[in-house]
Parts: structure tokens; C-alpha cells; sequence
């Protein structure tokens, strides 16, 4: 494992633990998901641009718009339960369990 | 909600799962993933109901989180071995993150606790997309990379048989016993996908007619729990005495069709020499036989005190159609004879 590699993985994986383990706000989850999602952008162009791959430098702009899609459908989750719960803790979305 | 919105979204929902089955390549098949995702979040959140809201919340917040999972074990893969195949042998530790990524996708057992109550906050009819259309991309996906490590796989169809019939025991809604029933019948599929995919698949072409008409006879009872399907003998006398035949072959009863795949994958687990995996997953069967029961008794078996008035809407006209759900409890009750031919149409 190269330091590029390890320094990347360490980096989703910090965002991953954020995301499972820090659970009070929903922003702090969407972030922790755009922390990942910005990991893997570096990971995809370095990967690209270490193997001289010029066919696949476009992916790495490709996951970024994909990543976008879905950090804007979670900035509108964002705001749905904000409307419907009145706040954005994670603890009150209690509704489903029983 | 405007038809041309949900044609693109129901277009979409449909591309996204064709591309990750025609991917040969890691990214696309992650696009494809996205796509489906992305498309279904706005028929879950369509009712403005804080319920649907939060079931939308937790879907997206787990489905983000295992497409970035699988996403990262691929390019950890492709750092690896520079590889970016689907069907490229995979390093053994991204193969693993994979395995766990997809499960948590699916709703496999260690890692299933969205399931039930996503399933809770939405309506039938999404709900019924969710648990059959939307399982198809990550079970192909599963199947593709499929000779990973055995014990992780086993323990996954283990746990989630086990799982599957231990959480559906003690529940009243009807949404959430059908979640874990499907929690249920994906361990049955994963516990014969390493040894012969051919019956993973059986199971899951058995699986999906059986799930859509339990949901398309709740929906047509417009009931989410137990209760309400007392009074169903007086609105659809007939369908209430077919649903106890789906309700058991979706438990796995012999002259039924959901007693085909049970009976294959039993049949392949003890010829790979595992006898203890297949007694454990064949008595795990008979948790998920119990909830079964009783719903099938309490919709059937028992007769509601009802007043005179609301004893004949069985005599009003219906307005849906009725095809496809005579279709599918059709195959759902009655395909056991034609197995080998199943067999053979989904052989290689």
C-alpha cells in the first residue's frame, strides 16, 4: 500500500466512521458523505493521472456530478425534515420503531 | 403527483437498474446504482407525511453510504490490481468490503435494521418497488462477484434467515412482517449464491411474483396491520380465501411454488457436504412459517363481528384491475410442477 493510497483510505474511512458513529445532526451525516465522496474524487484522479490513463480522466468528473446529484437530494431531505419534525437531530426521527 | 414527473422518474428507476445489469465495469455499475436511488427518493417522499419523510431520510442516508462503500472498495480494488472489471477475479480484502456493501444495499442480516422501518413509512405501492424492483441491481452485482470469501457469505445468509423469522414474530404491521420476510428469503439466496447461482436466481424470480401479490392483496384491502384484514371476507370474499396459499408459499409449503427454491437450495447446500447450514436455515423456515400462520388465520380462518350493513361490499363493482394480481397469486400458488422447466429457462 503506497502513502497516497493509505493517506486516501485513511480519509473515507474517517468519513465512514462520522458517518456511523457521530449520529446527532443530519448535516453533520450529509457531510460526512460529501467527506467520503471528496475522498473518492482524489482517489479516482490520482489513480488516473498515476497510470497515465488519459481515458479515464473523465470519471473522476463524472462521479463528482453524480456526488452533487445526491448531496442536493440530501440538502432537500434536509429541508423536508426540517419541515415535518421541526428540527434536524437525529434522534427525533423516532416515528417508524416500535 | 404529475405523469410526466413520475414517467421520468419510473424511466429512470428502470434505466438505473438496466445499466448496472449491462455494466462490465465498476463505475457504471455504481452509476447505475445511483441513478435507481436517486429516482425512487421522490416517489417515497410524494406524501408530505412526516412518516414518509423519515423513511425517506434513512433510506438515503444507507443507500449514499453503501454506493460510496462500494465505490471506494472498487478503486481500492483498482489500486490494487488496476483493475476495473466486473468480472475481473477481485483483491480478496475489497472483495469482502464489497460483500458487506452490497448486503447493507440489500438489507442483509448484520446490517438490516433500515429495512423494517423504511418499509413502514411508505405506501404499499412503493413499498412493493423497494422490496422486489430496487433488490434486483445490488443481487446481480452480488452474483457477479461471487467465489469471495465463503464464511462471510455464510454467516450472511445465516444471520439473515435467522433474523428474518426471530424479528417478523412479534409484529402487527404488516409492512414490517413483509420486510423481514424479505430479509428472510435474500439469506436464503445468498447462502446458495457461492455454490450455484442458477438457484439464487430461481429464488429470486419465486420471490418477486410471491411479494407482489401479497402487497397487491394488502393494497387492494387498503390494510397496513393485522386487524383490518379481519374484515376483508366482506370486501373480496374470494381473494380471502386464495391470500392464506400465497401467505404459505411464501412460508415454503409443499404443493405451492414457494416450496421450489427452499426445496433446490436444500438440496444443493447438503450435496456441498454442510448439513448443519442447511438444518439451521431449513428450521429457521419455520419462524417465518409462524408469522405466516397467523396472519393467514386472522385474515381467514376467523370471522370479525361486523354489522348487517358492511356485510355485502363484496357486490360493488371494483375500479382497479384485477390481471395482475390473478396473474401472479397464479404463479405464486401453482409453479411447483413446472420447475425443471423454471430451471432450464434460467440455466446459462
Amino acid at each position: 500500500m503506497t502513502p497516497t493510497h493509505f493517506t486516501i483510505s485513511s480519509a473515507f474511512l474517517l468519513g465512514l466512521m462520522g458517518l456511523a458513529f457521530h449520529r446527532t445532526h443530519l448535516l453533520s451525516a450529509l457531510l460526512c458523505l460529501e467527506a467520503m465522496m471528496l475522498a473518492l474524487f482524489i482517489a479516482l484522479s490520482l489513480w488516473s493521472l498515476q497510470l497515465d490513463a488519459t481515458g479515464y480522466s473523465t470519471a473522476p468528473m463524472l462521479m463528482l456530478a453524480f456526488s452533487a446529484c445526491e448531496a442536493s437530494a440530501g440538502l432537500a431531505l434536509l429541508v423536508a425534515t426540517a419541515r415535518t419534525h421541526g428540527t434536524d437531530h437525529l434522534q427525533n426521527l423516532n416515528l417508524l420503531q416500535c | 403527483m404529475n405523469p410526466f414527473v413520475l414517467s421520468i422518474l419510473l424511466l429512470s428507476l428502470g434505466l438505473g437498474t438496466t445499466l448496472t445489469f449491462a455494466s462490465s465495469h465498476w463505475l457504471l455499475a455504481w452509476m447505475g446504482l445511483e441513478i435507481s436511488t436517486l429516482a425512487i427518493i421522490p416517489l417515497m417522499a410524494q406524501h408530505h407525511h412526516p412518516r414518509a419523510v423519515e423513511a425517506t431520510t434513512k433510506y438515503f442516508i444507507t443507500q449514499a453510504a453503501a454506493a460510496a462503500l462500494i465505490l471506494f472498495a472498487s478503486t481500492t480494488n483498482a489500486w490494487i490490481t488496476g483493475q476495473w472489471d466486473i468480472n475481473f477475479n477481485l483483491h480478496a480484502f475489497p472483495a469482502s468490503l464489497l460483500t458487506m456493501a452490497l448486503a447493507l444495499k440489500m438489507g442483509l442480516a448484520p446490517v438490516h435494521f433500515w429495512l423494517p422501518e423504511v418499509l413502514q413509512g411508505l405506501d404499499l405501492t412503493t413499498g412493493l418497488i423497494l422490496s422486489t424492483w430496487q433488490k434486483l441491481a445490488p443481487f446481480i452485482l452480488m452474483c457477479q462477484i461471487m467465489p469471495v470469501n465463503s464464511s462471510l457469505i455464510t454467516f450472511l445468509g445465516i444471520a439473515s434467515t435467522l433474523v428474518g423469522g426471530w424479528g417478523g414474530l412479534n409484529q402487527t404491521q404488516l409492512r414490517k412482517i413483509l420486510a423481514y420476510s424479505s430479509i428472510a428469503h435474500l439469506g436464503w439466496m445468498v447462502l446458495v449464491m457461492q455454490f450455484n447461482q442458477q438457484l439464487a436466481l430461481l429464488a429470486l424470480v419465486i420471490y418477486i411474483p410471491m411479494t407482489f401479490s401479497t402487497f397487491m392483496i394488502f393494497k387492494t384491502n387498503s390494510s397496513t396491520t393485522m386487524n383490518t384484514l379481519a374484515a376483508s371476507w366482506a370486501k373480496t370474499p374470494a381473494l380471502t380465501a386464495i391470500t392464506p396459499l400465497v401467505l404459505l408459499s411464501l412460508g415454503g409449503l409443499p404443493p405451492l411454488s414457494g416450496f421450489m427454491p427452499k426445496w433446490m437450495i436444500l438440496q444443493e447446500l447438503t450435496k456441498q457436504d454442510i448439513p448443519l447450514t442447511a438444518s439451521v436455515a431449513a428450521l429457521s423456515a419455520l419462524f417465518s412459517l409462524y408469522f405466516y400462520l397467523r396472519i393467514s388465520y386472522a385474515m381467514t380462518l376467523t370471522i370479525s363481528p361486523n354489522n348487517l350493513n358492511a356485510t355485502t361490499p363484496w357486490r360493488l363493482q371494483t375500479t382497479s384491475s384485477t390481471l395482475p394480481l390473478a396473474i401472479s397469486t397464479t404463479i405464486s400458488a401453482m409453479l411447483l410442477p413446472l420447475a425443471p422447466a423454471t430451471l432450464a429457462l434460467l440455466s446459462p
